[in-house]
C-alpha cells in the first residue's frame, strides 16, 4: 500500500503525510477564530506570524531547498515593504495596488544581486549577502533619494480599501494576512511537486551531476533568489500595512539571522517545521512578555540546544524525496 | 581634513585590532570550517572584563602600569576559558552534524554572550577612564601619534610575530598548519586534531581579548552589541585576506584599517559599513578565496 503510493504521488508517500495534509488545513481553519475567541493582542500576533511565516518560508525556498546561505533575506522584505509604504505615502496609491510592483521590485532586486554572486562557495555567499543587508540597511537610515525617512523611517501608512471601504482593523488584516498565508502555503505544496522545485533540490544535493544532466545551474540558483525575494516582498507589504509603518530597524542583520535560525532550527524544506520555527520565535516570546529582556539569550540556548540534539532541525523534512 | 600621513597611522591602529580578532575567525575557519559567529562577542567580553579590572577598585592600591598589564592578562584568561566552554558545550557535539547546524549553533552562542553582557553590564555604554594611559602625543611629519595608538600598534606587531613563529616554527604551530590544510591527514600523520581544535579555541581567544580590550582603550568606550560590528569586520579582514590562512589575516586586517581609515577621511564616514563591504565583495569577485588564499579545486 505505501509502497503504491510511493510511485502514484511522490511528494505524499507516508501515511503520516496525508494525516498532516489534513490536520495543516484543519489547524488553518482554527486559526479563521482568533479573532473570535482571543484578546486583542492576539489577534495582532496572529496577524505577525503570517507575516513572518511568509518571510521564513521565502527564505526556505532559497536556503533550504535550493541550498544557497543566504543572510540578509530581511533586505527583500524589507524593499516590499518601503516600496509599498514610499508609493503610498509619496504618490497615494491605494496600498493594495502597490502590492504587484512590491513583488516585482524584490524579485528583480532578488535576481540582480544574486547574479553576480550565486557561483561563490557557500560561505561567502553568506558573508556577501550579510554586506547587502548592511549596505540596505545604511542605505534606508541616510534617507536614500529623500524618501525613506530615514532612521525613523515611514509612517501613516493606510490600510487596504476595497470597494470603497477600509478594512484597517487588526481582525480585517489578520484575515487578510491570514489568506495570503493559505495561498503561500498552496504554492510552497505546489512547488514542491513541481519540476522547479526538484531541480531546486537536485542542484542543492549535488550541484555537479545536476549539471552534467544538462541543468543551467546559475539560471536556477538566480531563478530561486528571484522567487524567494518576490515572496519576501510581498510579506513586505503586509508588514507595511500591520504596522502602518516601516523603519530601517526591522530589516537589520539580526532580522535575517532570526530567518536563517527558523529554517535551520525548525527544518529544511519543510514546511510544518519552518512555520514551528517561526511560531518559537514570534509567537512564544509572546507568552513570556515579561522575561522580554532574556529574548535574545534564551533564543540563543534554544538554538545551540536544537541543533546539538536535533541537528537536521525540529521537524526535519522526509528523506529520499528527489 | 587630516594628513595622508595621520591617515595611515589612525588605519595601522585599527587595522592591527582588526587583524589580532581576524586571527581568531581564521584559525577556528582552517580547523574547524566554521564561522565563529562568537568570536566578536568573545572579544568584546575581554573589553569588558578589562574595563571591570580597571574601574572595580578591588586592585586599588596598584599602579597604573601594574593594572593595565593585570587587565590584559585577566581579559586573556577569563576570554580562553570563555573560548575553550563555547567549543566543548556548543561545537563539539556539532563535529560530525551538517556544516549549517554549526553555523546556527555559534549564532546562538553569539546571541547567548552578546546578551549575557547585557545583562551583566547593563545595556548602557560602558566609558573607559580618560586618566588610564598618559595622554602624550608625539608629532611626525604634521601627523600625531598617540599613547595609546604606539601601544596598540606594537602590541598587535608583537604578537602577531610571536604567533608567527610559533605557528611556523614549533611543533604544535605546524600541527596546526597540518590540521588547516588536511584534517584526515594529519591525523593519520599522528598529529591529535582534538587538542589542536583545542589550542585554537585558547590561542583566538587570548588575542581576541586583546583586541577587544583594544578596541576599549582606543574608542574609551565598550557596549553589548559591539561585538557584532567589530567582528563582522575583522571576519572580513579574515576573508580578505584569505580565511584559514594565518598570514592572510593579518594582511587582510591591515588592508581594511587602512582602507577604512582613508575612506573614512575622504569619502564618508556614514556610509562607512557600505564601504567596508563593498571592498569585501571587489575582492571576492575578482579572487574568490582572497588575497592570499590558495585557488584549491571545490570539493564536491
Amino acid at each position: 500500500m505505501d509502497k503504491h503510493m510511493n510511485q502514484a504521488s511522490p511528494a505524499t508517500s507516508s501515511g503520516s503525510t496525508r494525516a498532516l495534509r489534513l490536520v495543516g488545513p484543519a489547524l488553518w481553519i482554527l486559526g479563521l477564530l482568533i479573532p473570535q475567541l482571543l484578546s486583542p493582542a492576539w489577534i495582532t500576533i496572529g496577524g505577525i506570524f503570517a507575516i513572518y511565516s511568509i518571510v521564513a518560508l521565502s527564505q526556505d525556498i532559497v536556503l533550504g531547498r535550493a541550498g544557497m546561505y543566504d543572510m540578509g533575506h530581511a533586505v527583500y522584505f524589507g524593499i516590499g515593504a518601503y516600496t509599498s509604504a514610499i508609493l503610498s505615502l509619496y504618490f497615494n496609491w491605494p496600498i493594495l495596488w502597490t502590492i504587484p510592483v512590491a513583488i516585482v521590485l524584490a524579485a528583480a532586486l532578488g535576481a540582480i544581486l544574486s547574479a553576480p554572486i550565486v557561483k561563490l562557495r557557500g560561505d561567502y555567499l553568506l558573508v556577501v549577502t550579510i554586506g547587502f543587508n548592511a549596505i540596505f540597511v545604511l542605505a534606508m537610515q541616510n534617507n536614500l533619494f529623500g524618501m525613506t525617512g530615514g532612521a525613523d523611517g515611514l509612517f501613516g501608512i493606510s490600510g487596504p480599501t476595497l470597494f470603497g471601504h477600509m478594512f484597517g482593523t487588526q481582525s480585517d488584516l489578520f484575515y487578510m494576512n491570514w489568506v495570503v498565508l493559505a495561498v503561500v502555503l498552496w504554492l510552497m505544496g505546489n512547488l514542491d511537486r513541481s519540476s522547479l522545485g526538484r531541480t531546486f533540490r537536485y542542484i542543492k544535493h549535488d550541484e555537479l551531476a545536476a549539471t552534467t544532466l544538462g541543468v543551467n545551474a546559475r539560471n536556477y540558483k538566480v531563478a530561486a533568489f528571484a522567487l524567494s525575494a518576490g515572496l519576501a516582498g510581498l510579506a513586505g507589504t503586509l508588514f507595511a500595512m500591520q504596522l502602518s509603518a516601516v523603519s530601517p530597524g526591522s530589516f537589520r542583520f539580526t532580522d535575517s539571522v532570526v530567518l536563517f535560525a527558523i529554517v535551520l532550527v525548525g527544518g529544511q524544506a519543510s514546511v510544518p517545521g519552518v512555520l514551528l520555527g517561526t511560531a518559537m520565535m514570534f509567537v512564544v516570546p509572546q507568552i513570556f512578555t515579561e522575561f522580554a529582556q532574556y529574548r535574545y539569550l534564551a533564543f540563543g540556548v534554544a538554538m545551540i540546544l536544537v541543533m546539538i540534539l536535533r541537528p537536521q532541525g525540529i521537524w526535519p523534512a522526509r528523506k529520499g524525496v528527489i | 581634513m587630516d594628513s595622508i600621513l595621520q591617515q595611515f597611522i589612525n588605519g595601522v591602529t585599527v587595522g592591527g585590532i582588526y587583524a589580532l580578532i581576524a586571527l581568531g575567525y581564521t584559525m577556528v575557519y582552517g580547523v574547524l570550517k566554521l564561522i565563529n559567529f562568537a568570536h566578536g562577542d568573545l572579544c568584546i567580553l575581554g573589553a569588558f572584563i578589562g574595563l571591570t579590572v580597571l574601574t572595580s577598585g578591588i586592585f586599588g592600591g596598584l599602579s597604573t602600569p601594574v593594572l593595565l598589564i593585570l587587565a590584559f592578562l585577566i581579559a586573556m584568561i577569563v576570554v580562553a576559558v570563555a573560548g575553550t566552554l563555547l567549543d566543548q558545550f556548543a561545537y563539539k557535539p556539532l563535529r560530525k552534524a551538517p556544516r549549517l547546524s554549526a553555523v546556527v549553533s555559534a549564532l546562538g552562542a553569539s546571541m547567548l554572550i552578546q546578551n549575557g553582557i547585557m545583562l551583566i553590564w547593563s545595556p548602557n555604554v560602558q566609558v573607559f577612564p580618560n586618566n588610564l594611559l598618559p595622554s602624550t602625543t608625539w608629532q611626525i611629519g604634521g601627523a600625531y601619534l598617540s599613547f595609546v595608538q604606539l601601544l596598540i600598534i606594537v602590541g598587535a606587531f608583537v604578537l602577531m610575530a610571536a604567533l608567527y613563529f610559533f605557528v611556523h616554527h614549533t611543533r604544535v604551530g605546524t600541527a596546526i598548519r597540518a590540521t588547516a590544510i588536511d584534517q584526515d591527514a594529519a591525523r593519520l600523520m599522528g598529529v591529535n586534531v582534538n587538542r589542536v581544535i583545542a589550542m585554537v579555541f585558547i590561542i583566538g581567544p587570548v588575542l581576541g581579548a586583546v583586541g577587544g580590550l583594544f578596541i576599549g582603550l582606543y574608542y574609551r568606550q565598550t557596549y553589548f552589541t559591539m561585538g557584532w560590528s567589530y567582528g563582522l569586520s575583522a571576519f572580513i579582514a579574515a576573508i580578505i585576506g584569505g580565511i584559514g590562512n594565518i598570514p592572510g589575516a593579518m594582511l587582510g586586517g591591515l588592508v581594511l584599517g587602512l582602507f577604512n581609515a582613508f575612506a573614512a577621511g575622504y569619502v564618508s564616514s556614514s556610509w562607512q559599513d557600505a564601504i567596508t563591504f563593498a571592498l569585501l565583495i571587489a575582492i571576492l569577485l575578482v579572487r574568490p578565496t582572497g588575497l592570499l588564499g590558495e585557488r584549491v579545486a571545490e570539493k564536491v
